[in-house]
């Protein structure tokens, strides 16, 4: 009878709270355009996998055919793109200091003489590391050229010597490293990233969502009336305002899914259900650390700031672009209070590399793990649900 | 003569009434514990807590797992050399790539070097040969490191192995024969390709950005709340004019952000070795429009703020698309054109821009010219548009109160007829 009678007072509040969702237009805004936003930007952004076409400088001293066509072999390259050529390097790096290139490739003078002479005359490439993306895919292509040029003086003095190609291909290059990037063989940034990124981004907006709207019934004293409907219940409460929330973002979060691993066809190694279900894991909770959030301050303001700062502190700490485990010591144990970061184990081990359960479930485990934050706060939540009164 | 007494008196009012508001605004700061903790807590914590996340700046310990097939003294100069590198740690030998890929599976390693049973015997007999390299691709940082340690000790140890035997005359001639074009690369500015060095000063920039327009837009929401009439103004004869208000709000915030910057811009840095090469004189310049411009931006968005607490809903999740959209991390080049004019509404973008090239790439505002301006523009733009919202609400307060004085006459009249 009395399961009966809350799940009767879960209906009516959930209804409640649908209609107070309906009514500000701050919540359409967070729940549905932020995310929509998010996902349109940063996929639109990404869209080429590898930004093309970066531009860079070439400060050809030698001006000969030879010189010519390694710069046209550079420029050839996808992504590199020869936009400047200039006899002096100073106004190159001032180029660079502009903004307007990212790397400078250096041949110097005699380049082509001294090459076929014996002389070893020496190519530099400049990379500016102050835009780390840009200059770490230049590095490989500037890298790539200067070893090719090398290869082809080698190829021309070893042939005119009557060396067979494969006899000259061991004297130039004995060991090859043959790379392989399992799960991202493209080195594609929208999968490396986006993955993590946009599920960062809901996670931040649910904490928002459900630490203002348990904060403004607080605010506008309605909170007595919220309880009164869950019988003081505050199990019941939270079960039947925060549903409506849950099935909003677990859709929200199952549409993220689609366009990550349906439209954009990323790598999804273990089927749909392993990301489904760790999508659903971060909603609740992130809705947990939410409802934690506004127990410990439950004032709005400093609730949402609280939200607000630990949201935004967990695109770093999740360690998808810097490694947690290079990070300092504290830092790691830290890292694990973040729901996204189990996520993005999750997406590792399953969608990226398909591994088995097994090395997995512990952070599955980790995810269920913060729903026990709620019961944790509920005391200090219930007290100010009921007495706290809002200060302005 | 009349006349300019009364315009004389304008001013000295105006300058009047300027300072009162100034006063009064830095009061509301500072009661507002909210609002201190963007202006404050957050500036001044913030940069300290992203410096010493990103302060090792490189990855140092990529663990790596060697299955080596060809266990030959080559195969165990190549581990031994790539084990020296900086960047990468060797975790262990496997004999099999199954027991390999175990240790990945289980996160103790991110990569897998496998050398060929044929390794030796390929090198011995004047074949190339191939070493295989399994990257995890979760961290892109490890995946870097562990490319170019194998890169490199493979290039060296192959031409030190040709080298050995195919003796030449001189040395020099050896060279030749090995290495006929040699090749340097050189990283300048960011010289340690660190990613503290490469993210923070983006992120500093951008935090005084986003906590001005999340402080003033708490101001905004709150003002709304407590006056009359829900309106941005309060019923006060000290602001009566668009101008005052505006620069009397204004003035208030640059005395506090000089602080903020000082900090954000000047000794953060300083603690975390974040470089530093620009000249004090040009960051200064060049962070003036910048504040001017999120000032006036953050003013005209809190006109728009209806409670105290919508600028954190609405402005928190932009912050991550802001440093995406600067260009600094995703190439500029690279950015969608709708996405790259989208960028120029918001002061971030050249700000980070150029505050970068300054600090980072010693850049002199000459080479900055291009955002220096929109900087200038923006901050123009945006205090027309500050003047204008408060124009409306001065405009709209006055007619509502006029409209009650109006409705109050009319009872009043009634009241007088009807005894």
């Amino acid at each position: 009878m009395n399961l009966k009678q809350d799940m009767h007072a879960i209906g009516a509040i959930a209804r409640r709270e649908v209609k107070r969702l309906v009514e500000k237009p701050i919540y359409f805004f967070c729940m549905l355009i932020a995310p929509a936003i998010s996902v349109i930007f940063f996929i639109s952004l990404m869209r080429q996998g590898l930004p093309t076409d970066l531009p860079i400088a070439v400060v050809d001293l030698d001006n000969s055919a030879t010189s010519r066509n390694l710069i046209r072999q550079l420029d050839a390259f996808e992504q590199t793109a020869v936009v400047m050529q200039t006899l002096s390097f100073t106004e190159a790096r001032q180029e660079m200091q502009r903004g307007k290139i990212y790397g400078i490739f250096y041949i110097p003078a005699d380049f082509a003489v001294e090459a076929s002479t014996g002389k070893q005359p020496r190519l530099s490439f400049y990379t500016n590391a102050t835009y780390l993306i840009g200059a770490s895919l230049l590095f490989r292509d500037m890298k790539t050229m200067s070893v090719l040029a090398s290869a082809a003086v080698g190829l021309q003095t070893g042939m005119a010597q009557g060396y067979t190609n494969d006899q000259i291909m061991g004297q130039l290059q004995p060991i090859v490293v043959d790379t392989h990037a399992i799960g991202n063989p493209w080195l594609n940034y929208s999968v490396y990233l986006n993955n993590t990124i946009i599920p960062g981004i809901l996670q931040l907006l649910i904490f928002l969502i459900t630490v203002f709207s348990i904060g403004t019934e607080i605010k506008f004293s309605t909170s007595r009336e919220w309880l009164q409907m869950g019988r003081h219940n505050l199990a019941v409460s939270l079960l039947g305002k925060l549903l409506p929330h849950t099935i909003i973002f677990t859709t929200v979060g199952f549409m993220i899914c689609a366009v990550l691993y349906g439209y954009n066809s990323f790598p999804l190694n273990t089927g749909w259900l392993p990301m489904l279900t760790a999508m659903f894991l971060l909603v609740i909770s992130s809705q947990a650390v939410g409802v934690f959030m506004i127990g410990v301050l439950p004032t709005l303001r400093l609730g949402l700031s609280f939200a607000s700062l630990f949201g935004m502190l967990s695109f770093s700490i999740v360690g998808f672009s810097f490694p947690v485990q290079e990070m300092h010591p504290t830092l790691q144990a830290l890292a694990q209070l973040f729901p996204l970061r189990h996520y993005f184990l999750i997406y590792v081990d399953q969608a990226l590399n398909g591994r088995e359960l097994f090395y997995t479930w512990t952070e599955y485990a980790w995810l269920l793990g913060f729903l026990i934050l709620p019961v944790l706060i509920g005391r200090n939540l219930k007290d100010a649900l009921m007495y706290f009164k809002y200060i302005p | 003569m009349k006349k300019e007494n009364k315009l004389w008196q304008t001013i000295k009012e105006g300058i009047e009434d300027t300072f009162f508001i100034w006063k009064e605004e830095l009061k509301r700061v500072f009661q507002d514990s909210g609002v201190m903790i963007f202006f404050f807590l957050v500036p001044l914590a913030y940069p300290v807590l992203y410096a010493f996340i990103y302060n090792n700046e490189v990855a140092r310990e990529a663990k790596m797992v060697v299955v080596d097939q060809s266990d030959s003294f080559l195969s165990r100069e190549f581990i031994r050399r790539v084990n020296a590198t900086p960047d990468v740690q060797i975790v262990g030998v496997c004999s099999d790539m199954e027991e390999a890929k175990k240790m990945v599976d289980e996160k103790k390693a991110y990569s897998i070097l496998l050398f060929p049973s044929e390794f030796s015997k390929d090198l011995h007999t004047g074949k190339q040969t191939t070493v295989s390299l399994y990257c995890d691709m979760s961290a892109l940082l490890f995946y870097k490191a562990f490319l170019l340690s194998a890169t490199e000790v493979s290039l060296d140890l192959g031409k030190e192995f040709v080298a050995r035997n195919n003796p030449a005359s001189t040395e020099e001639l050896q060279q030749i024969t090995i290495n006929p074009i040699p090749y340097e690369s050189v990283t300048i500015f960011n010289t340690q390709n660190g990613f503290a060095s490469f993210l923070v000063p983006a992120i500093l920039i951008l935090v005084i950005q986003q906590t001005l327009i999340l402080g003033i837009g708490m101001l905004g929401g709150t003002a709304r709340e407590r006056n009359r009439f829900r309106s941005l103004v309060p019923i006060n004869k000290h602001y009566v004019g668009t101008l005052r208000i505006v620069l009397g709000k204004s003035l208030t915030y640059i005395v506090l952000y000089g602080v903020v910057c000082l900090w954000t811009l000047a000794i953060v840095p300083r603690l975390f070795h974040l470089p530093q090469v620009g000249i004090p004189g040009t960051v200064l310049l060049f962070i003036l429009p910048y504040l001017f411009a999120c000032i006036f931006l953050s003013i005209t968005l809190s006109g728009l703020m209806k409670s105290r607490e919508s600028p954190m809903l609405v402005f928190v999740f932009s912050s991550v698309i802001l440093l995406f959209i600067s260009g600094i991390s995703w190439p500029e080049t690279a950015i969608p054109e709708f996405w790259r004019i989208v960028g120029y509404l918001f002061p971030s973008t050249p700000g980070i821009q150029g505050f970068v090239r300054i600090s980072t790439s010693g850049a002199t505002l000459n080479e900055v010219t291009h955002e220096y301006q929109t900087l200038w523009l923006q901050a123009g733009v945006y205090f027309i548009t500050a003047c204008l919202v408060y124009r409306k609400q001065i405009i709209r307060t006055r007619k509502l109160v006029s409209k009650q004085h109006r409705l109050m006459k009319q009872h009043l009249q009634q009241v007088r007829i009807s005894s």
